[in-house]
């Protein structure tokens, strides 16, 4: 007995309390500032020795109040809140955010508008699925696929930005069109792009798919069984990795969706390795669907003919008194939209993106809910991640691409 | 060597040089919280390549940065992170304040959760205009830190909120203090208190008002 | 209608399907409507008949709603929506049919919906949600407590006489250490 015999050692004969050390269950809070964290995250994980045991998640650090500001704002002045939300593919919100508006006042936008906005959707899923890619690659330490990745998204920038002005942060739609009709050489730079992408796709897939230490680090990390994945409600590529067949654009489709040829990827066990694969080919998919969309492309107006929304042109808001008339009306008063609600929701590139307005007419909503994906594939996260090791948790983080934007609204 | 011992010559060009260091060798922290952090992300890679200015290594953790760039809305929630944050970076330290949720909390953000601009809890160096900034913009914005640096090493912004500053500014809301709007709750110096008086609207004729109450 | 509508036909025809049972079998004593879309609304009789009734709709072999898509709640100040305070809103689907349903429940201030935690564990923190920006409780939900606003935020900012521009800051709000704060639990 006593400290000559190691066996029978009590700590607490120190003199100092140690038996605290000895426990096996120790806290650690990972964010909100953290490197890994994609923005404001907050993790609290209860480890033992490096392996997770629980975690729970904490969000609210970007909470910018969007749902109020839509009770408070007109719908016209609420579109510049759709982009900050999933700032990665900005254009993809805007265009959900008008189709609900749009099918709250049953508006069909002319045919030109509806494939523009679908090759915009498609472009923009494009570029979030590179920025999940890219980070997540980064976090472990695979820089090479951030720097290559990364010159394609600042292509389709350009692109964007020809279009409406803006890179990031587009407001490109209206209730009823889009802001501005493509200038002539989007087509030539899309055709471009579209060839030239793919190259980008085989690079990564070369340098990351059959890579041992990229298999290692990511297969059976983060594994989100098929009945949690449904007892979780996530959407999106997660959704698709564990094995669950449902994409909104093939299910339910709005727009064209039914008269584009694609493929929708399912994959098996739902770790991050599926998921990054999953995310591999909607990119090769959505490259389909734009060619699709380019060659189907029709000219004609992109406004729709309806005096409730129809925004006029500027030259003749500045000759004709009537067209001022109406332009003053429709942003100083707002459009009037009919009492109702309406949920309509499109398949993001993170997920099932819907937006829930009831509205009891006016110009400004009464409720203006965002189902945002990322919400409840936090959620999951705090479940699949118990087991993992810290550093897998870290990596497990990057494949579901939570936007923090869009989590906390 | 002076006769007093005094080196007279050697300091200014010793005080030049370490300028000359400081400025083209900053370690940014990315403190990137919403849509400006993708903007910065685009600025550190390839195209728009921040490292020919120095700015390269991008070091994540407070003690190893001088540089804190600021891109994105901060919450209050998030602003007591965000000046422990500050306030573990060691002197020299210059702080950017990248887009304008994070210079005036935007304008379009003005809710009851948004921090009205950073420089109500941390002293900035720089404004970064834009809703988010292109990346043009931020690399501006780092060669006009430089040119600050080169001249006065010393950092003395016009208004360098204290920890005391801080905290009141946490504490207290501007527009409970404008008293534009009554609601059931009024915010004070010493924390939240429910308003007997109740819930008053003010009519205002900002356009578009709901059944006559205020639409802010 | 507009052209932003699934409008395949085997869609539609599962979708009319479904509405036809829904009516039959669901809509007795209920309110039965269609939205501006034409996605059917089932209005929940009470409190304890829309946890009864989305077992029922679970169940249901025809209809099969077995994914949870939203859980949400609007503020029915203006009453035009009943005479309750708030309305509460479920939305569900299901993967096979890929039809939609949404039931809505009338809830008043100081009444306790069930919570749906045991059916779907993704109610958890929707619910939360619902909690933080309305004030509406949930009886048997584990871990009630606030999401998006800070834990000593008095009020709920998405009621309508909650101004806009009230802002309650806190300085030391993050606990860098879980001390004095209680642990949260995580989803059971």
């Amino acid at each position: 007995m006593g400290k000559d015999d190691i066996n029978q050692w009590d700590p607490s004969l120190d003199g100092k309390n140690l038996t605290d050390f000895y426990n096996p269950n120790v806290l650690i809070n990972i964010g909100p500032a953290h490197p890994a964290m994609h923005g404001t995250l907050r993790v609290m994980c209860r480890i033992n020795g490096e392996t997770i045991e629980d975690a729970a998640c904490e969000i609210g650090y970007l909470h910018r109040a969007m749902e109020k500001l839509g009770e408070n704002k007109t719908y016209h002045q609420w579109i510049v809140y759709t982009d900050r939300m999933n700032y990665c593919s900005a254009l993809n919100n805007n265009i959900a955010y008008c189709m609900t508006v749009e099918n709250l006042m049953s508006i069909s936008v002319t045919e030109r508008c509806m494939w523009l906005r679908m090759m915009l959707m498609e472009l923009s899923r494009i570029i979030d699925h590179i920025i999940c890619v890219a980070i997540n690659a980064l976090d472990m330490g695979a820089m090479t696929v951030f720097w290559l990745m990364y010159h394609w998204r600042e292509e389709a920038y350009t692109m964007i930005e020809s279009l409406c002005g803006m890179r990031l942060i587009t407001t490109a739609t209206r209730v009823g069109g889009m802001v501005h009709d493509i200038p002539d050489d989007f087509i030539p730079r899309m055709k471009k792009f579209v060839k030239e992408f793919p190259s980008c796709l085989r690079e990564v897939h070369g340098l990351l798919t059959g890579n041992r230490i990229w298999i290692d680090r990511t297969k059976g990390v983060g594994k989100l069984s098929k009945e949690d994945a449904l007892k979780y409600s996530i959407t999106g590529p997660c959704l698709r990795a564990s094995g669950i067949d449902l994409d909104l654009r093939r299910d339910r489709p709005y727009y064209a969706y039914n008269e584009v040829k694609f493929d929708v990827a399912i994959g098996t066990y739902g770790d991050v390795f599926d998921r990054y694969l999953v995310r591999m080919e909607e990119m090769k998919q959505s490259v389909r669907i734009i060619e699709q969309c380019i060659e189907r492309l029709p000219g004609g107006p992109i406004w729709v003919d309806d005096p409730r929304v129809r925004i006029p042109d500027k030259i003749d808001v500045y000759t004709k008194m009537e067209v001022l008339i109406h332009h003053f009306k429709i942003f100083m008063e707002g459009i009037d939209v009919p009492p109702g609600e309406v949920y309509s929701a499109v398949e993001g590139p993170n997920g099932e993106l819907g937006f829930y307005i009831v509205s009891r007419g006016g110009p400004k909503a009464w409720r203006m809910r965002v189902k945002a994906p990322s919400f409840m594939l936090f959620q999951s996260f705090e479940h699949s991640v118990v087991g993992d090791k810290i550093p897998d948790a870290i990596s497990a983080l990057g494949s579901v691409n939570i936007i923090a934007g869009e989590l906390d609204r | 060597m002076s006769k007093d011992g005094s080196a007279m010559i050697y300091p200014s060009l010793l005080a030049e040089a370490v300028k000359w260091a400081r400025k083209n060798s900053l370690w940014p922290m990315p403190y990137g919280t919403s849509c400006c952090g993708i903007e910065l992300m685009s600025t550190l890679s390839s195209t728009y390549d921040l490292s020919r200015f120095g700015a390269e290594v991008v070091r994540f953790s407070p003690r190893q940065a001088d540089m804190l760039i600021v891109a994105g809305t901060i919450t209050t929630k998030m602003a007591p992170v965000l000046r422990s944050i500050y306030e573990q970076i060691l002197e020299p330290k210059w702080v950017i304040s990248m887009g304008a949720c994070a210079s005036s909390g935007n304008g379009i953000f003005d809710t009851y959760s948004v921090l009205p601009g950073i420089d109500e809890i941390i002293p900035v160096d720089v404004y970064v205009p834009g809703c988010p900034p292109i990346p043009e913009g931020l690399i501006h914005a780092i060669l006009h830190l430089q040119k600050v640096i080169e001249k006065n090493i010393e950092r003395t912004p016009a208004v360098k909120p204290t920890y005391e500053d801080a905290m009141n500014a946490m504490t207290y809301s501007k527009c409970a203090q404008a008293a534009v709007v009554k609601s059931a709750y009024i915010v004070t110096k010493d924390g939240v208190a429910q308003n007997p008086a109740g819930q008053n609207p003010i009519d205002c004729n900002l356009g578009g008002n709901q059944n006559g109450k205020c639409c802010c | 209608m507009g052209n932003a509508v699934a409008k395949n036909a085997e869609f539609v025809k599962r979708q009319a399907i479904a509405t036809a049972r829904i009516q039959e079998k669901f809509s007795e004593g209920r309110q039965f409507l269609t939205d501006a879309l034409g996605e059917p609304i089932l209005w929940a009789k009470s409190l304890m008949d829309a946890f009864d009734l989305i077992q029922l709709l679970r169940a249901d072999d025809v209809l099969k709603f077995d994914f949870l898509s939203d859980i949400t709640a609007y503020d029915n100040v203006d009453g035009k929506d009943g005479a309750k305070r708030f309305v509460m809103v479920y939305q569900i689907l299901s993967t096979t049919t890929h039809v939609r349903l949404r039931l809505k429940l009338a809830v008043d201030l100081g009444e306790e919906p069930t919570s749906w935690t045991s059916l779907w564990p993704g109610a958890n923190w929707l619910e939360r949600e619902v909690f933080d920006m309305y004030g509406i409780k949930f009886k048997g939900h584990p871990n009630l407590r606030r999401i998006l606003m800070d834990e000593r935020f008095v009020g709920h900012p998405l009621r309508k006489e909650y101004p806009l521009k009230q802002r309650q800051p806190f300085p030391d709000n993050v606990p860098l250490h879980l001390g004095p704060h209680p642990l949260p639990t995580k989803n059971t």
